[in-house]
């Protein structure tokens, strides 16, 4: 994409806006690995809880059975995913930022790329939850008018740099398009 | 400073009326029902209807507004007030409901919406029909910016140009094209019919020994286990299937006669204005640069006929909301000839008669070829418990179809860019071809599935703000990756290059 990427005059070289394709910070895989072991210890526990009222409800003993044998298969599918899944989509995740707004690519069986242009953005959220405060991390929640993509999300990178990247996207001068 | 207005005095009663109406199926239900069950209690509910009616004076009493010199200000509310400005500029479309008896007392309901989501932003019901116009006046007159080759109309005549009227003969053509929501009713007829529901209903309707219900069932009784039904039950039901279907056809063709009578489409300046209706008149007024896609949608039915059907999409507009009072195409049915015209009128800049379609991928065929075989096979995967060794013959019938299908199908996708727009066709049962402005595309996606990446294809999006129905979306399969990937970066250099107008 090399001739699309000349810098406009107006962009000064510490911008965020230097259209290099970046990958997302790799903390973000250790942040998905505790959010997936969250999840996973949630669904695991109401798992267990099922089979112990099964156990107890059921006239049959072969339901209770079938579900104490599934339990430690499917906690184990879980951690297991909850593993190895973020380091794999991390892989396949990154981002570019130049003058003309913002290119998205993720995806790790079904690909996606999608570009923002800066003049299509109507607004930004960026928000931190509990576990991406502990690690600096953030999210940038992108608007557009648009009905299938209204809104795109980029997770993983420095909250820091959302909040560098909402100031390039948003328009500086209050220029109405209509 | 300009006054604030009431709505008409008498709007409350079309306040209560319009809530009414959301409860009156409902209503049915419950007395129906009710008289079923002899319950005695259901009838209660309706009492629920109190307070939600309540709300409604409430919030038709207290309506007030006030045409400003670049926004209009509406204000409700006396406990809870709310204060609502709407610029001018903001406006997508105002659309006024003329109804029977809005007629009898010189009222009128206006709705306008602005884009920012479902619920129409401002529906005025209703307002007399003098301060509707002084309205429309005062919100399309404020706009200054120009279109790109308005300049060629010259200024906007009083009554404006017509580009197309519909006579009654082409209304009647319409409804019998497009009756496909009409056999939809038929064919939820004929399952409550068939289950058995609103047994009260039919049994006062045609007295407690309506014949030919369960037929349905019976028959599949008949096939799993039993002899074959007579000949003459089987010419029974072919008569009543093609009754009802020319039935329920006629009662499209009446209604589409009733809903769209005396469709007229002007242009104002930069506005495009339908007028139709026989009972209730409605007139939207769309600005053309609302425009976000257009679709032009040929069915079998319209190829006979030489007609063709044109739907626009404006941002905000719900497309769930169709019927009787929601949003007609632009063109529900034109001939072809007049075709160009009307397209030279709604997107002057971007010319159709010219545009040199490129294809999808070669490998496109195999695709689509494999995807409907599988389709094929697992639609006729079911009728192995009912015909056992037939279903061969179905299923080589079915492939058959399938492979006819891929061919054309492949052979009917195309897309271009052509004098800033993004173009795409597809169907031939169906054909349907789809424009966007370059200034209103909102988000360009490339998507690669594992099937594209084997074969080297990809699939362009183009999201714009027109919540158009799934058919009528840009989504362009079986590209060719490299022409996929470049397409879609010229297209968002092209997004970027324009500022987006709503």
């Amino acid at each position: 994409m090399s001739a699309d990427l000349e810098a406009p005059p107006d962009v000064a070289p510490a911008s965020v806006a230097d259209g290099v394709r970046r990958s997302l910070d790799p903390r973000i895989i250790q942040l998905e690995r505790i959010v997936g072991f969250i999840v996973t210890a949630g669904l695991s526990a109401g798992l267990a809880l099922a089979v112990v009222l099964t156990w107890l409800a059921a006239d049959s003993a072969w339901i209770p059975r079938l579900l104490a044998i599934a339990w430690p298969v499917i906690t184990g599918l879980l951690a297991w995913h909850s593993y190895a899944w973020p380091a794999i989509s991390y892989r396949h995740e990154s981002y570019v930022v130049d003058h003309r707004g913002i290119e998205i690519r993720r995806g790790v069986v079904w690909q996606r790329e999608i570009t923002v242009p800066k003049s299509r953005v109507q607004h930004i959220d960026v928000s931190q939850g509990p576990v991406e405060r502990r690690f600096g991390l953030g999210s940038l929640s992108i608007y557009t008018a648009g009905t299938d993509y209204a809104m795109v999300a980029l997770r993983g990178i420095t909250h820091e740099r959302a909040l560098r990247i909402r100031d390039h996207l948003l328009p500086k001068e209050a220029e109405d398009a209509v | 400073m300009p006054s604030e207005r009431r709505l008409h005095p008498l709007s409350f009663l079309f306040a209560m009326a319009g809530q009414l109406r959301q409860f009156l199926l409902p209503g049915l239900v419950v007395i129906f029902t009710a008289g079923a069950t002899r319950g005695e209690w259901e009838p209660w509910w309706m009492l629920a209807l109190i307070p939600i009616g309540g709300a409604a004076l409430i919030r038709s009493l207290s309506y007030r507004y006030r045409l400003d010199e670049t926004e209009l200000v509406v204000r409700t509310g006396f406990v809870f007030r709310k204060e609502r400005h709407i610029p001018y500029a903001r406006i997508q479309n105002i659309e006024a409901v003329q109804s029977v008896v809005h007629r009898l007392l010189q009222v009128i309901e206006v709705r306008i919406e602005t884009g920012a989501g479902k619920e129409d932003d401002a529906t005025m019901r209703v307002v007399p029909v003098g301060a509707y116009q002084e309205m429309r006046e005062c919100v399309l007159g404020s706009r200054h910016v120009p279109l790109v080759a308005a300049s060629e109309t010259g200024p906007p005549e009083p009554g404006g140009t017509v580009i197309f009227r519909l006579p009654g003969r082409e209304l009647l053509l319409s409804g019998l094209i497009d009756n496909r929501s009409a056999v939809l009713i038929a064919a939820a007829f004929g399952l409550v019919w068939e289950l058995g529901m609103f047994d009260s209903l039919f049994g006062l309707l045609f007295g407690q020994q309506a014949s030919g219900r369960s037929f349905i069932r019976q028959t599949l009784r008949a096939i799993f286990r039993g002899p074959v039904p007579s000949l003459q039950t089987v010419a029974f039901t072919v008569a009543a299937v093609s009754a009802l279907f020319a039935g329920v056809t006629l009662i499209s063709m009446a209604w589409a006669y009733v809903r769209l009578h005396g469709f007229v489409l002007r242009r104002l300046g930069d506005d495009l204005r339908a007028e139709y209706g026989l009972f209730t008149r409605i007139s939207t007024t769309i600005p053309l640069r609302r425009i976000q896609t257009l679709t032009i949608l040929e069915g079998p039915l319209h190829r006979l006929f030489g007609r063709a059907a044109v739907k626009v999409e404006t941002a905000g507009a719900d497309p769930d909301e169709q019927g009787a009072t929601g949003r007609e195409p632009l063109a529900p049915i034109i001939r072809r000839d007049d075709l160009d015209n009307l397209l030279g009128q709604v997107l002057p800049d971007v010319g159709f008669g010219t545009v040199e379609w490129l294809p999808p991928s070669p490998g496109a065929l195999w695709r689509e070829l494999r995807r409907s075989a599988i389709v094929a096979s697992v639609c006729s995967l079911p009728f192995l418990f009912i015909l056992k060794l037939w279903t061969i013959g179905l299923l080589g019938l079915l492939l058959a179809f399938a492979a006819v299908h891929a061919r054309r199908y492949t052979a009917s996708l195309g897309w271009a860019t052509h004098d800033g727009a993004v173009l795409f066709r597809r169907g031939w049962m169906w054909r349907r071809v789809t424009a966007t402005r370059f200034s209103k595309m909102q988000i360009v996606a490339l998507h690669r599935s594992p099937f594209d990446r084997r074969t080297g294809m990809a699939r362009l999006r183009v999201d714009t703000a027109g919540a158009a129905s799934e058919a009528d979306r840009i989504d362009i399969p079986y590209l060719p990756a490299a022409v996929a990937s470049d397409l879609h970066r010229r297209l968002s250099a092209e997004a970027s290059g324009t500022s987006f107008q709503w």
